[in-house]
């Protein structure tokens, strides 16, 4: 924790920047496959050009491993008092937030959206976790986060066709939940697109995305590609947050992008650090190396950057 | 020896009634100190320690029973027994005995309340007799029968879940009159909307479901391989993928059936697992039987051909639920005679109006009751052609004259008390004013609209007001008004009215103008003159000047959102408001745009922070005027940028001086702390969440403060003697200029086309991002005259502090845009789209729901800037139930409720005087319930505040003895006013007694005016003001042009609700601060409301709350026990 003074108070506030920084990414080569097995020694962590030291890293599902001062590795463990939210398991797996657009752009393709959710939460790693929250003008939590497929699944079938959408302020409120939540986390949309309610702008709700290091993934359907703003906006945000979008013909043909997605979860690299001295209190850029890519074959996707955050 | 003994015993028991009678003092005072913790810690232990002392006692039951604690049925119950064992005299046990009964009423223990009753009568008590049963209606309902569980039918039909049996057809009824039909596109024959084809298809879905039941009406599949099984996924648009075992998935093979099964809620989650795991499924398929009005035949009647079931028929005709919707409406009695006088069919035809505006129709003893008693029943049998006498007779001709309009006098006229309804139910007036009303065409009738659409002539008639001479409030002379129709500078209002004008004499002749205008379909411009410029005279103790009443109402169009200003600071000379005007002009003539915009909006949030400090005190109503005065000086006669800046940083000096600043103290600290509503820190918890959460805002806006803005200009200032420049400060510009983010742009020329609005803000913003000082200042290097015109170029991050400032006061909670939207404070839009001239207008919402652009904004003038802020952000709350939501035009003046007053300066005794009346209320309901004298009592208050249906149904609740269910019935705002009107002479109950005693040592605090300041609601559209105050009214229905927005500031119980809460759970007065805001969040989140009407959903919700808070305290009392 960096202590330190707001830049244009008078009274004395204290910004607490919360600054563990958690970084998941995946590494694929030039043809497109997953690259496992890395070491942390392998990986190169650079923002704003200033090398950082790994704290902890874990690989797909496995449970993450601490870092000595030697570059000796061994496993996190959690003392009771340790255990977050009560779960001894918090850092193991992926927190899966799944955001199911119920409004009325999804009229038609509402059941079959909801089948291809239930296909997605069973296919989840055992490990994951799954929320799953539903949205028209409001948002509504309609199950929270739990290892229970079923309850997850009950949840869902629970969802009431609504209304006006308002996307960008329920994926907002949900990035706000996750964002309490320890450990690796996604978001997941499936929206047909269209926003006619929201407050806040995409961008805005994709920099707080950014800055807690949350990828979004966007499942959607070609009824997308009648409002060219909302695919536009989908590949944007999800890219800039280091998730992906997937446009499949109908709602029952997204198995590819659901196995995408898992195939994702399952070999992304995730990594925590405390960020070294950096005067930038604006946007700072990250930077994922592979040591031993001599040749820069790999692509490695990653959230491009963050802002320190602010607060008391 | 026996002598000795009977004088010890007695020194013995005057020395324990004196300990009792200390210790209840003591209690008393520790409360009045805000210490209710320790005075209830300090009797318990008392208790405790003196078991069998029924003075300690009786002191720790009525301190409990003052604070609504269930434990005092317990120590009433030792006390009991105390004073039998001591032998005590037949007054005193009587007395306890009536308290028990009435706590036992509350609680709903109807066994002991019997006991104590029979205990009371022993004791020598009279008066109080219990009814014999619970049972509220004597009458057994009819029921029809609709298919499936009520569950499944309530989601389809968009119906709460929360509905009493007796209002699910009604409710049903509205959905279907306000969301089942529209016009279909060929002609003008009424189509079904999907809602009603799904609810259709649904009742389709259920009925074939039905016959899958089993004969004990349960749907049963014993195995995932039986023949059952099929049957039942085909119904409901299912199939299995997968071989039975776990590997089976239920997937959408008919997508329509599909659709009905999920959003109907059927358990598809349940019967997937029940496959996969081989288990039986069995779900309970009875019919839900639904009570029916009357009985099915009679609706069936007014029909001409009916097939199928009640139901089918039922929604299938949008009159026939409009006339169920009206009759249900309606007092048993009148509803009665209604029925049996006039055929189904014939009631049927004016549906709409007796929907609309049959709620306060009364026949008592075969006689209507109308507005205005005795005195004006001729003349309402001259106006309806049909004698009150006749009862059902009289209210039909009513609802059938001209086009409705005569019952929407009626109603508006019977829903008003007091001195006003007895100046305007003057025969002669009544009719003078209904024929102005009437007119010679009568079509379109008020009833016609989907809302009501006589909101003109309630409000007229709710808010108008009369002199201490016993006539209506005329503002200015006749003449202005007589000038306003003959020479409007916005051309004529009517041409008749125009014409008449001329001659008009008195308040009347403009009155009868006013009313007829309300019939007009078009904007009623001089009413909304007359009610505004009425409220700015509200509070004066010299009515304004004529010629200033004129400017106002010729100003009124441009500025009239202004005008709430004035409302709120009574002694605002006349000289000041022109002068206002004035400067308002003279900004209106600064040619460029964006410094027009600039000085705009600096005004605007330097009278914006004038009308804060002084709504909270900290600015004096003697010094108001003076300060406005001197803000707006130098603004009038801005040229330039560098005028503004230094015009605004002398309006930043007057503010400072008029709250009593110290010297030298940061004007950014203390601005901060002044909005949070108090000038000195008191060091709470309180304080210090509620500054830190404004801080927050502030930096999530990237805002300048006020304190590097004057210093660096100051140092401008220097440099241009010579001096070096302050590169520290300059840092801190430049650093919070570098988080400044570029607007975002629109993806597309077609998407930037449509946002026609938003040049002037990103031109703002734009130009703020641009300022490099130590460039410029480098440029104008050894030109003292270019160097000071510098400090112009902060003129911009000034308006944004300020304006900034306006935000974080009102900021909703969670203020979710203000955190997320860097921009959103700079993004205000102060010029508007083009040619709307919106700079001195309401502050309206714009650009939501548009993925390209950068989110929503304001725009317009900062004048109704807490409103425009709970709008944004209501949407952001979480319904705690599946498909509950937000309730649009509700919300915004619950959350305007919780922002905008402040809880500082509240006492202790000012919270305990609302507790205590909230207890006193019960007290009455109970004793309501035991005795016809104190229920006739209690009825007569509420009659002003509650329409005759919902008056009857209290009565005979409280007939029944049914108590609890009387609660549910009446709102915590006519719980404090029945109180408030019965404890003065109520000497019977200790708590009525407490409440006089409290008047006595506190007049002031306990005023009706106090009380009104501190439990009261802003009011912006019935009251142009934002000043929380309780205007006292009954709840208003929806209203054509504002929705629910009127009847949520007539809902008047939040903050009395709260206050009694508080007082209940022993929390310190400041502690609401933030308490308030958080509370009020959770009771939006938890409203599940069927309609825009359905205020009981506002109150169950506000009983949950409170419920949750209460449990909660409670444990923790436990815990800490």
């Amino acid at each position: 924790m960096v202590v330190g003074l707001a830049a244009a108070q008078d009274r004395p506030v204290f910004r607490v920047k919360v600054d563990m920084v958690v970084l998941s990414f995946t590494i694929t080569d030039n043809k497109g496959k997953y690259v496992n097995g890395l070491k942390p020694r392998d990986l190169k962590v650079l923002e704003d050009g200033i090398s950082q030291k790994i704290a902890t890293f874990a690989e797909g599902n496995k449970p993450p491993v601490q870092l000595a001062e030697d570059g000796s590795m061994k496993p996190i463990t959690l003392s009771s008092a340790g255990m977050v939210d009560g779960r001894s398991d918090a850092f193991v797996g992926t927190n899966v937030f799944v955001l199911f657009d119920t409004s009325n752009y999804m009229y038609r393709g509402f059941v079959y959206a909801e089948d291809a959710i239930a296909d997605f939460i069973r296919g989840l790693d055992r490990a994951d976790s799954v929320a799953v929250y539903t949205f028209s003008r409001n948002l509504s939590r309609a199950a929270p986060l739990t290892k229970e497929r079923t309850d997850a699944i009950f949840g869902l079938r629970k969802a009431v066709a609504g209304d006006d959408a308002a996307l960008y302020n329920a994926l907002l409120l949900t990035l706000r939940d996750a964002a309490h939540i320890p450990g690796r986390k996604v978001v997941i949309v499936f929206s047909n697109g269209p926003d006619n309610a929201s407050m806040v702008a995409p961008d805005d709700v994709r920099a707080v995305a950014e800055d807690e290091g949350i990828p979004i993934y966007v499942i959607s359907t070609n009824e997308v590609n009648k409002d060219p703003i909302s695919s536009s906006v989908f590949k944007r945000i999800s890219t800039r947050t280091g998730g992906r979008s997937y446009f499949a013909k109908t709602w029952q043909k997204q198995v590819e992008a659901f196995e995408s997605i898992r195939e994702d979860l399952g070999n992304s690299y995730t990594v925590t650090y405390y960020p070294q001295p950096n005067p930038n209190e604006g946007f700072r850029k990250i930077d994922v190396q592979v040591a031993s890519d001599v040749g820069k074959k790999y692509r490695v996707q990653c959230r491009p950057g963050y802002r320190p955050r602010g607060g008391f | 020896m026996i002598r000795l003994s009977l004088v010890l015993g007695t020194l013995y028991a005057m020395a324990a009634g004196a300990v009792a009678q200390d210790l209840s003092a003591e209690a008393w005072q520790l409360e009045s100190k805000g210490e209710a913790l320790q005075a209830r810690e300090r009797l318990q232990k008392a208790a405790e320690a003196s078991p069998n002392d029924a003075g300690v006692l009786r002191a720790y039951a009525e301190f409990l029973d003052r604070h609504r604690d269930p434990a005092a049925r317990e120590i009433y119950t030792r006390l009991e027994q105390a004073l039998a064992r001591s032998g005590a005299s037949n007054q005193e046990r009587a007395a306890v005995a009536r308290r028990q009964a009435i706590l036992d009423l509350l609680a709903g223990d109807r066994e002991a309340a019997v006991r104590h009753v029979e205990a009371y009568r022993t004791a020598g008590g009279n008066g109080l007799a219990l009814p014999q049963s619970a049972a509220p209606d004597a009458a057994k309902p009819n029921f029809i029968e609709i298919p499936g569980p009520l569950r499944s039918f309530a989601r389809m039909a968009a119906l709460s879940p929360d509905l009493k049996p007796d209002d699910l057809l009604p409710a049903l009824a509205r959905n279907v009159v306000t969301n089942g039909y529209q016009a279909a596109n060929s002609n003008e024959a009424l189509e079904q909307t999907e809602y009603l084809k799904l609810v259709v298809r649904y009742l389709s879905q259920a009925r074939e479901l039905e016959r899958l039941a089993t004969q004990d009406k349960n749907i049963r599949i014993e195995t995932c391989e039986s023949n059952e099984t099929g049957d039942l996924l085909r119904v409901l648009g299912y199939r299995m993928r997968g071989g039975c075992g776990s590997d089976v998935v239920l997937e959408t093979v008919n997508a329509t059936r599909a659709f009905l099964t999920i959003d109907s809620g059927f358990p598809l989650a349940e019967l997937e697992q029940a496959l996969r795991t081989n288990r039986p499924f069995v779900l309970d398929y009875h019919r839900t039987r639904v009570p029916i009005l009357y009985n099915a035949d009679y609706w069936l009647s007014a029909k001409e051909k009916t097939s199928g079931e009640f139901i089918d028929a039922f929604i299938s005709d949008p009159s026939l639920c409009r006339l169920y919707l009206g009759m249900s409406k309606l007092d048993p009695q009148t509803a009665k005679a209604l029925r049996e006088e006039i055929p189904a069919a014939r009631l049927k035809v004016y549906a709409h109006v007796l929907d609309f505006f049959g709620a306060m129709f009364q026949i008592s003893d075969g006689k209507a009751l109308v507005p205005g008693g005795a005195r004006t029943e001729k003349t309402w049998a001259e106006m309806a052609g049909v004698p009150p006498e006749k009862g059902a007779a009289f209210f039909e001709r009513l609802i059938s004259r001209d086009d409705g309009w005569m019952a929407s006098y009626f109603d508006a006229l019977a829903r008003i008390n007091g001195p006003v309804k007895d100046y305007l139910t003057e025969p002669e007036r009544m009719k003078r004013f209904y024929a102005a009303i009437r007119g010679r065409v009568t079509s379109p009738g008020p009833a016609r609209p989907v809302f009501r659409s006589n909101t003109d002539m309630l409000l007229l008639t709710t808010r108008l007001r009369l002199d201490a001479n016993g006539k209506p409030h005329l503002p200015g002379s006749i003449d202005v008004w007589k000038n306003l129709f003959a020479n409007h500078p916005h051309g004529k209002y009517d041409a008749k009215l125009t014409r008449s004008a001329a001659n008009w004499k008195d308040a009347d002749d403009v009155l009868e103008a006013l009313f007829g205008l309300c019939r007009k379909a078009v904007e009623n411009e001089p009413l909304k003159i007359f009610m505004a410029l009425s409220d700015v005279e509200r509070n004066r103790t010299k009515p304004l000047e004529v010629a200033t009443v004129d400017r106002l109402a010729r100003e009124y169009r441009q500025l009239s959102a202004q005008y709430p200003l004035f409302s709120e600071a009574p002694a605002v000379s006349d000289a000041t408001i022109i002068a206002f005007l004035d400067t308002v002009h003279a900004i209106n003539q600064i040619h460029d745009a964006g410094l027009r915009a600039d000085a705009a909006g600096t005004l605007q949030a330097l009278v914006g922070l004038w009308q804060i400090f002084l709504r909270q005190e900290t600015i004096s109503q003697a010094d108001s005027d003076g300060a406005l005065a001197e803000i707006l000086a130098p603004l009038a006669k801005v040229q330039g940028a560098r005028d503004l800046f230094d015009g605004v940083r002398a309006g930043v000096r007057v503010l400072l001086k008029a709250t009593h600043s110290p010297e030298n103290v940061s004007p950014q600290d203390r601005m901060i702390d002044l909005l949070a509503g108090t000038g000195t820190s008191d060091g709470s918890e309180a304080h210090q969440t509620v500054v830190e959460d404004m801080i927050r805002v502030f930096e999530s806006q990237r805002l300048v403060s006020l304190a590097t803005l004057f210093e660096l200009a100051d140092n401008l200032e220097s440099v241009a003697r010579g001096e070096k420049l302050n590169t520290a400060l300059a840092g801190k510009l430049a650093a919070r200029i570098s988080e400044i983010q570029l607007p975002r742009s629109a993806l597309t020329t077609l998407e930037k086309n449509s946002l026609s609005f938003g040049y002037w803000t990103e031109r703002h913003i734009e130009a703020q991002r641009k300022l490099n000082l130590r460039a410029a200042i480098e440029k104008a290097a050894n030109e003292p005259s270019k160097l000071k015109e510098l400090r112009g170029s902060l003129a911009p991050f000034l308006r944004d502090t300020l304006v900034g400032l306006n935000y974080i006061h009102y900021a909703p909670p969670g203020a979710q845009v203000l955190h997320t939207n860097p921009l959103f404070v700079r993004s205000h839009d102060f010029i508007g789209i083009q040619g709307a001239q919106q700079t001195w207008k309401h502050t309206e919402l714009f650009g939501t729901g548009w993925p390209a652009n950068a989110g929503g904004r304001l725009v317009g003038s900062l004048a109704s800037l807490p409103y425009a802020l709970a709008e944004a952000e209501q949407n952001f709350l979480i319904p705690s139930r599946e498909q509950a939501l937000i309730w649009g035009d509700l919300v915004p003046q619950m959350i305007l409720t919780a922002v905008i007053p402040r809880w500082w300066s509240v006492t202790p005794v000012q919270l305990h005087w609302v507790g205590m009346h909230m207890a006193y209320a019960d007290t009455l309901l109970a004793e309501s319930a035991l005795s016809a004298e104190r229920r006739k009592q209690m009825i007569a208050v509420l009659d002003k505040y509650a329409p005759p249906a919902r008056l009857k149904k209290l009565d005979s609740l409280l007939t029944a003895g049914d108590v609890r269910g009387a609660a549910e019935n009446i709102v915590p705002s006519e719980m404090y006013l029945a109180a408030d009107e019965l404890a003065a002479k109520d000497q019977e109950s200790p708590i009525a007694g407490d409440i006089r005693k409290l008047a006595a040592q506190a007049p002031d605090a306990v005023s009706a005016r106090s009380i009104s300041r501190i439990c009261g609601s802003p009011k912006p559209t019935l009251a142009n003001s934002y000043q929380p105050e309780l205007l006292n009214l009954r709840t208003f229905p929806t209203l054509m042009g504002y929705s629910s927005r009127i009847l949520a500031e007539s809902w008047e119980s939040n903050l009395l609700y709260y206050a009694a809460l508080a007082d209940e759970v022993h929390v310190r007065p400041a502690q609401l601060n933030v308490l308030i805001p958080a509370w009020t969040q959770q009771t939006v989140e938890r409203i599940f409301a069927t309609h825009l009407e359905d205020w009981p959903a506002l109150l169950r919700s506000l009983r949950l709350v409170g419920d949750d808070v209460r449990q909660k305290a409670r444990k923790q009392l436990m815990a800490d026990n």
